[in-house]
């Protein structure tokens, strides 16, 4: 991994965010860091602010409270669709794939923050707009094979089962090529053969693209398997945050979160 | 077994990414339009330029405009009639204040104005969605009507608040006005229609049309992943209205030669091509053809059938065509919502298949 000598070594950087809904605290003076290229997980139990965590990510929820530095530089508020520009990816807790398109248009959609030829050369369609969308189409056609999904390129995604949608989520959000890769429980509902696969695949994208991922999962044995580091979360509280053997270990995490759900 | 994609590969994404990918269907389009072209022009007279050529042209060009707002970006518009308006009195005051100008053009500046206020009547589908995005709209078309009527300058000051098309050509030829030949302004909305469609399947087959349709499936997800909403939006909205000014003045200046705001743009105008695009098929460029000429030809026909095959009294007919007319959409509605042009994609699948069914 090429580290440029001058940005430093966090991709992320999430410091003292509070985030409330009315009266309801949803995260309070939450900081973590992710490096770059390594897999950080998130856990916590239902309700602990996860989610919530990714959308102030991804400019979706504006905290109340604290920071977000990204690649180096402190963010200022800013649209979701803009900050997905910066290079920050996602995928969603609940499918949100475009029901009506086929798979390669969703794929290709989850391009569109490269693509810039204008109107009017898309209406001529011959010229700069033809080639620019061969030039994204052959990188798709790379991520549909990576992902194996070749057989339901055409499909409407909304005809495919619940499993072959969570990848094709994953595909989307694979085009953007983006720095940062936010993954909501990619593999909730899924049987073990498929928990698999998506394992395999976030394994893989983090070597070969040298994408950083944050990950929410709740499966604690993918969770360790996967995570170089991990942080918990807990009604908004920051549990513990550490290496998964650190968390493992740790007496409030066992209390609070492990011992009730697993082993 | 004639029909079929089977041994018709694709070596490049460039051929994967054509608008017919079905060589057949790409030979039988070209035929058609060759004909339209060629043959049609020779074959014409007033009665199917009046009831049948034209009109099937214009209402085809709105109901693309409306397709791409409603059925490609999710934005339900009810003021299609509004807008047609805009193009309408766009084309009348050009017509009137520069009477050199080629009617290519008129037409083209009608539509860039009537895009233009479609963006400010756009501008709230970037707060209201759905159902209240639809009575914002409808507030929009009794405004414009109202506004056409209320302001004597829009129709230059005349007695009877009526809009005539002056006669006006095109290289010469008389395209409005009743000297107008009936070949001649068939030709040029035909000419209008098919470089719209071309640019219609241009512009969603690419990126925008994606960033419409991510609009319409999800948009905020849409957003998260990097759509500009304000841009998709408005952007359908111009688009949209382009189409429909472009209709509205080829309506008024070729197919009425003469308008008065209420009777010509009214609501009705508004549902009937909002009922074209449903019965075609929404979010399909083939759906708006198939609804358009669908919605203006069945009067056509049952009043032939009728009127002419049966001899049954004028005014009875037309209230029974309503009658029908309306049976036909909620049939269309339960039977088949994706429309007529589902319906044909269904036919085809099983032509493909035909005659070994598995
Ligand atoms: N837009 C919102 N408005 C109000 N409350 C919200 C909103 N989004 C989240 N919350 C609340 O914030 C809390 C944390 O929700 P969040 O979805 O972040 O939890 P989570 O850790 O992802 O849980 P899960 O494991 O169930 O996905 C919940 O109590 C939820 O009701
Ligand atoms: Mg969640």
């Amino acid at each position: 991994m090429g580290h440029q000598p001058n940005i430093n070594d966090m991709l992320l950087e999430v410091k003292n965010i509070s985030l409330s809904f009315g009266g309801v605290k949803v995260l309070s003076d939450i900081s973590f860091d992710i490096k770059r290229n390594e897999i950080r997980a998130i856990i916590g139990p239902n309700g602990a602010g996860k989610s919530s965590m990714l959308n102030i990510i991804n400019g979706f929820y504006h905290p109340q409270q604290g920071e977000i530095w990204f690649n180096g530089h402190k963010r200022v508020s800013e649209k979701p669709f803009k900050i997905a520009r910066q290079g920050i990816a996602r995928t969603f807790q609940n499918i949100a794939l475009f029901k009506g398109m086929s798979t390669l248009d969703n794929l290709m959609t989850g391009r569109i923050t490269k693509m810039n030829t204008n109107i009017f050369w898309q209406a001529l369609w011959k010229g700069p707009a033809e080639r620019e969308e061969i030039q994204h189409r052959e990188r798709v056609e790379q991520i549909i094979d990576f992902l194996k999904i070749q057989s339901i390129r055409k499909t409407p995604v909304g005809r495919l089962p619940y499993g072959m949608q969570k990848r094709v989520e994953l595909g989307r959000a694979l085009a953007a090529e983006a720095k940062l890769l936010l993954l909501d429980e990619p593999m909730a509902g899924m049987n073990l053969e498929e928990k698999q696969d998506m394992c395999r695949f976030i394994l893989d994208v983090n070597d070969e693209f040298d994408t950083t991922i944050a990950l929410i999962e709740h499966d604690m044995g993918v969770v360790m398997d996967l995570s170089d580091r991990v942080v918990v979360l807990d009604y908004g509280r920051k549990l513990a945050d550490g290496t998964p053997d650190e968390v493992r270990n740790n007496q409030t995490v066992i209390d609070a979160y492990l011992g009730v759900v697993h082993d | 077994m004639f029909y079929r994609e089977s041994g018709d590969f694709k070596a490049t994404y460039n051929k994967d990414q054509q608008i017919f990918t079905i060589a057949l269907d790409r030979w039988f389009v070209i035929l058609f339009v060759a004909f339209a072209f060629l043959v049609v022009p020779f074959l014409i007279n007033d009665y199917w330029e009046k009831s049948v050529l034209v009109p099937v042209l214009v209402w085809s060009i709105a109901a693309l405009g409306l397709n791409i707002l409603v059925g490609y970006c999710g934005q339900l518009s009810l003021g299609t009639g509004g807008f047609m308006a805009v193009g309408a009195y766009a084309s009348y005051k050009l017509t009137t204040a520069f009477p050199e100008l080629n009617m290519f053009i008129v037409v083209l500046l009608s539509g860039g104005i009537t895009a233009f206020v479609g963006i400010l009547f756009g501008l709230p589908s970037l707060r209201i969605k759905g159902f209240y995005l639809a009575v914002a709209t409808l507030a929009s078309q009794f405004f414009l009507v109202w506004l056409f009527n209320k302001v004597p300058w829009f129709y230059n000051y005349s007695a009877s608040g009526m809009i005539i098309a002056p006669e006006r050509f095109v290289f010469g030829i008389a395209i409005t006005g009743p000297n107008a030949p009936p070949w001649a302004t068939y030709l040029f909305c035909l000419t209008i229609v098919v470089v719209f469609a071309l640019i219609a399947k241009n512009l969603t087959r690419g990126r925008i049309g994606r960033s419409w349709m991510a609009i319409r499936d999800m948009d905020i997800a849409a957003e998260i992943i990097g759509v500009s909403p304000l841009y998709a939006k408005l952007s359908a909205f111009a688009v949209s209205s382009f189409y429909i000014g472009v209709a509205g003045a080829l309506f008024f200046s070729v197919y009425l030669g003469a308008a008065e705001p209420t009777e010509a743009f009214g609501i009705d105008k508004s549902f009937l091509v909002l009922f074209m695009i449903i019965i075609g098929g929404l979010g399909t460029i083939f759906g708006s053809f198939i609804g358009a000429a669908f919605m203006t030809l069945m009067p056509v026909l049952f009043k032939n059938i009728m009127v002419g095959g049966l001899g049954w009294p004028t005014d009875l007919v037309a209230h029974l065509i309503l009658i029908l007319i309306g049976g036909l959409i909620m049939f269309f509605l339960i039977v088949e919502p994706h429309g007529l042009a589902q319906l044909w994609r269904i036919a085809k699948e099983k032509l493909r298949l035909w005659p070994f069914p598995h």
